[in-house]
């Protein structure tokens, strides 16, 4: 034991040991950093879109909720609130106004607050507390509808409440963004005074609840066996909805990263322990004769190794502590809400990450030393001979197993892998190939080019191996740039700042010129009118859509239900064709639609619309942008089969907050006409794509800079080698710069064929990337192409050349005594 | 009383796998050296000299035949107990030195005695140097002693740990005349005073006429002097 330590301590001096324990703090504190970094905006995202919905979970219910429920929870120790929301008339003096009304407990919300505020269309200040029993929020818009100020009373059925307040935000209003109804907020102890619910009424119940992640769990496989039809359980991310998906998405991306950390730590470890196992070769055959046994040896490097191991795994988890903490307080100034604390429980992964890539890289190859023949002090052509495919086969293992324990699936890893082997391939065929042919060109060591050339070729293997590493470094982080780059504009495309942030239903003909008057003189930006006739889907091909879809298929339940049907003679902003011909007389049904029931060009829908029954032939197939704000409708049918039938109009406006108070008085002409605001809850979303985009830069100049510090290893690693040689060049007479011309062409040419790989490996892993992780559109990415060569050509040379100076600059005697 | 044989060897071939076929390195080679005796083994490059002497010492294992080290027999053993009759019998003195780049002379001197567990080491190891006119140099680094020296300080890890046989394979082949005499002769007086038995690889005739015996390897075979 005491051998083992003072023999490390010794060597720590010369520089090997130095870089084994950088290498295990780089990769420990990478993944630590961002492991906790995503974990802390994991609880943040929940937070925020639990905030989205007032809780951590939420059962809506067209039926009272039953109180053995509510005693379910109570035994759980979940915290629980209701909220009863119905339409209904809402008068004051003369006027009236159809309303959507919450009736909402005295704990409601638990997550989440209201914004609520004293003046017509303020702000709003923020308030945990939902109105007193006898008091009554209404929106600005609804008190504007009914004239009414605070501190004045309205009539909701047979009871009168004061009117305490304007509503800016109830934080679970998103869950009803589509009802286009105006809101007003009431205390749940008025609610059984009104005498508005009675048997029949189209009454929503919700009961909300928050609380240990295990007790909603558990509470969850309690309640859902007992759920009617008209039941549903809902989480705060729900697939399919918009934030769900941006959320998913960044959630995937922070994984990306971390796993692409995962493969830069097994990189770096590979190579500081493939240059440590290098260097001690001879010294071991040396202890070997000196009498070392196998035995002897074994407890020494495991010794060392576990010691190292421990200094690495303590100062990279310290450090990867303080870069989270870094970079949270980085985005804290930047995020709306504070960042929750990480948890520790999250550094396993990064002591995992260590603790794998010691045991795949390190064993194997410490296995190498322990068999080197002592005969090599003699006769050191004698090399253990050794499958380092064997060797770096079960780096590769340990390092698929950390990926998968760190995304908990299969997927991302074997993309991952393929790709790597894929480039593994590539890297060898073409650098054979281009190394062969440069050699093939020159002749001679009088020009840079000849030696740089030559030295491609003579030190094959290494200079594959290098290229291989060169690429999957620049690869990673091309990668992750272009994931960066896509997913953010994607995010920021989807929702511009000018996004239509006010629906206009129930529009008549008649109103739709006045209406645009309005919105001219106003300045407003609006979409197309589009009109709406309501009707159901029958049958498709003759099978009536009962049989298709039986009972409990859960949303969105298309076919189910009426829908907006239109016409139109332009496929509309927001809508892209993707089969079929748009202009045929026939029916043009949206992408997802048609996936759900299996439709394809050709297929026959039988609609009712109206009471009566038309039947059409599907002929074209769109994809529809649902987070482009316009109005967007599943079904297009051809104009001479809806224009006999009445329609009201519907279109989408952008009504900035300096707008809105003369926007709502100028449409108050128009009592009809329902206006649906989702400007807050764009807002809400939109600052969520901000905080998110903002942690994805962090994360990803975080995985640089540790990319950057892995080539800058790679680099060194094969330095001595290249050093040697120009040592013994400038020994023979050559000028400084033929020296650097030939490690200028050596270096350059491996960045550049790795740098042009390494776009073509990173192009072929978005598209894997883009269709089947983040299920988004597969696009070019030309900005990879130019990017990809260039930080190859220039950085790897920049970091070889300087390295190297010391070639040029000392004596050559010196440094031939070093070598 | 009678001289105790240090080394036997008995009808030793070795044979290495090539590209280009086997190839048989050391042909029916029978010798004994005697405890106390210096032998030098000379002979053309590619001769056979260095693998004998590996042989001799264990590093490496023979095709057939036998070796004896005081009378145990390296065929019957395995690496672990090889290592232990190293650490236990023999010293080595190398043309390249091959001393640890990361340790300075005295940690170097230190290391057999330590690999032993004894823990007088530093003191030995001072001693060694000291002996070997090093005293200055305790705490230099290989790479910052000359040639001479650093070959000087191989001598002292050498005798470091008292051993029974040393075996040097060109101890002065990368020295010049001047610092190799003063190598030689450092060898030779400890050689003497420790009772040391001595087996040597040189090209050099003058310090193979110093040995007590000399055996001239030719083609893989073993011819006396």
């Amino acid at each position: 034991m005491q051998f083992a330590i003072r023999l490390l301590l010794r060597d720590l001096r010369s520089g090997d040991i130095l870089t084994l324990i950088i290498a295990l703090i780089i990769s420990v504190s990478t993944v630590t950093a961002i492991s906790l970094f995503i974990d802390r905006l994991q609880l943040s995202f929940e937070k925020e879109s639990a905030s989205l919905m007032a809780a951590d979970r939420l059962i809506r219910s067209d039926d009272a909720i039953p109180q053995i429920w509510r005693d379910k929870a109570r035994e759980l120790s979940l915290q629980q609130a209701e909220n009863t929301s119905f339409r209904t008339m809402i008068f004051a003096g003369e006027a009236l106004q159809l309303s959507l009304l919450n009736a909402v407990t005295d704990t409601y919300p638990l997550r989440g607050q209201f914004l609520v505020d004293d003046t017509l269309f303020g702000a709003g200040k923020t308030t945990r507390q939902p109105p007193q029993p006898g008091k009554i929020w209404l929106s600005s818009r609804l008190a504007s509808l009914l004239n009414v100020q605070l501190g004045e009373q309205v009539e909701v059925g047979e009871t009168t409440l004061t009117v305490a307040g304007y509503l800016v935000r109830d934080p679970g209003s998103s869950s009803s963004a589509f009802a286009v109804s105006p809101r007003a907020v009431m205390n749940m102890a008025d609610l059984g005074a009104t005498g508005v619910i009675i048997p029949g009424s189209r009454v929503r119940y919700s009961l909300l609840l928050a609380g240990e992640q295990e007790a909603l769990e558990q509470y969850e496989n309690w309640v859902k066996p007992q759920f009617n039809e008209g039941q549903r359980w809902r989480t705060p991310i729900q697939k399919g909805e918009r934030i769900g998906d941006t959320i998913g998405k960044a959630q995937s991306f922070l994984l990306l990263a971390g796993t692409l950390a995962v493969i830069l730590s097994g990189i770096a470890i590979a190579l500081a322990s493939s240059r440590f196992v290098k260097r001690h070769l001879m010294q071991v055959a040396v202890l070997k004769t000196l009498g070392a046994t196998p035995a002897t040896l074994i407890k020494t490097f495991l010794i060392q190794f576990s010691l190292l191991f421990v200094i690495g795994a303590v100062i990279g988890l310290a450090l990867g502590w303080l870069i989270q903490g870094l970079i949270s307080s980085l985005l804290s100034g930047l995020m709306s809400t504070s960042l929750p604390e990480p948890s520790a429980a999250r550094l396993w992964l990064g002591i995992a990450t260590g603790l794998v890539s010691m045991l795949a890289f390190c064993l194997p190859l410490m296995q190498r030393l322990i068999k080197i023949s002592p005969m090599t002090v003699l006769q050191p052509a004698i090399r253990l001979e050794q499958n380092t495919l064997i060797i770096y086969s079960i780096g590769f293992i340990g390092m698929f197993g950390l990926m998968c324990l760190y995304t908990q699936g299969f997927l991302l890893p074997t993309i991952m892998t393929l790709a790597i082997a894929g480039i593994g391939a590539l890297v060898s065929l073409l650098g054979f190939g281009v190394f062969r042919l440069g050699r093939s060109l020159t002749s001679g060591a009088t020009s840079g080019w000849q030696i740089g050339l030559a030295s491609l070729y003579r030190r094959l293997i290494p200079n594959l191996f290098q290229l291989l590493v060169f690429t999957l470094i620049i690869m990673l982080g091309l990668i992750l740039v272009g994931v960066k780059t896509s997913l953010v504009s994607d995010w920021q495309q989807q929702l511009p700042a000018d996004a239509p942030n006010h629906y206009l239903f129930n529009v008549q003909t008649e109103q739709i010129d006045p209406i645009n008057q309005i919105i001219d003189e106003l300045g407003v930006p609006r979409s197309d009118w589009y009109p709406m006739v309501r009707g159901r889907v029958i049958s498709v091909n003759g099978t009536t859509i009962q049989s298709l879809y039986p009972e409990g298929r859960g949303e969105p339940e298309l076919y189910e239900r009426e829908l907006n049907l239109t016409w139109s003679d332009s496929i509309g902003k927001g809508n892209k064709l993707v089969a079929g011909d748009f202009d045929a007389e026939g029916l043009s049904v949206e992408q997802a639609a048609a996936l759900e029931a299996d439709l394809s060009l050709g297929d026959k829908l039988e609609l009712n619309i109206g009471g009566n029954v038309v039947t059409l032939p599907i002929t074209s197939v769109r994809e529809v942008d649902w987070g482009s704000m316009q109005p967007n409708f599943y079904l297009i049918l051809p104009k001479e089969i809806l224009q006999d039938y009445t329609a009201n109009f519907v279109s989408s406006v952008y009504v900035s907050d300096a707008k809105a108070q003369a926007f709502y008085n100028e449409m108050a002409q128009f009592p009809t006409v329902s206006m649906l605001n989702v400007g807050e809850l764009l807002k809400q979303i939109q600052t969520i794509i901000s905080q998110l985009s903002q942690a994805i830069q962090l994360v990803l100049i975080c995985i640089l800079a540790a990319g950057g510090l892995v080539l800058l290893a790679s680099v060194r690693a094969t330095l001595e080698e290249r050093l040697e040689e120009g040592a013994l060049l400038r020994v023979l007479g050559a000028r400084k710069a033929l020296v650097q011309q030939a490690l200028f062409i050596e270096f350059g040419s491996l960045g550049l064929l790795s740098g042009l790989i390494a776009a073509a490996g990173a192009e072929a892993c978005l598209y894997g990337l883009q269709v089947f992780v983040f299920n988004a559109q597969a696009s070019w990415h030309p900005l990879l192409w130019g990017l990809g060569p260039f930080i190859g050509v220039v950085i790897i040379c920049a970091i070889g050349l300087s390295a190297s100076r010391t070639v040029l600059k000392v004596p050559p005697m010196h440094l031939l005594r070093e070598f | 009383m009678a001289v105790k044989t240090a080394i036997k060897v008995k009808n030793l071939t070795h044979t290495v796998t090539a590209n280009t076929g086997d190839l048989t390195i050391l042909k029916k080679i029978n010798m004994e050296i005697k405890e106390g005796e210096s032998v030098a083994i000379v002979g053309a490059s590619g001769s056979g000299k260095s693998t004998l002497l590996g042989l001799l010492a264990g590093l490496d294992i023979n095709t057939s035949g036998e070796i004896y080290l005081y009378d145990h027999a390296f065929s019957d053993m395995d690496e672990e107990a090889r290592a232990l009759l190293r650490g236990q019998y023999v010293g080595f003195i190398f043309q390249s030195f091959h001393l640890l780049p990361s340790l300075q002379a005295i940690e170097n001197v230190m290391l057999p005695a330590e690999l032993k567990g004894d823990k007088n080491a530093r003191q030995k190891a001072e001693a060694l140097l000291a002996k070997v006119g090093l005293s200055e140099r305790l705490t230099h680094y290989p790479s910052q002693l000359s040639g001479g020296e650093q070959q000087r300080v191989a001598i002292a890890r050498a005798f470091a740990s008292s051993p029974r046989i040393l075996f040097a394979d060109e101890p002065t082949g990368n020295l010049d005349e001047g610092n190799g005499s003063i190598i030689i002769d450092q060898l030779f007086e400890l050689n003497r005073s420790q009772g040391t038995t001595l087996v040597m690889v040189t090209h050099d005739n003058e310090l193979a006429k110093k040995c007590d015996r000399q055996l001239v390897m030719s083609a893989g075979q073993l011819l006396e002097h």
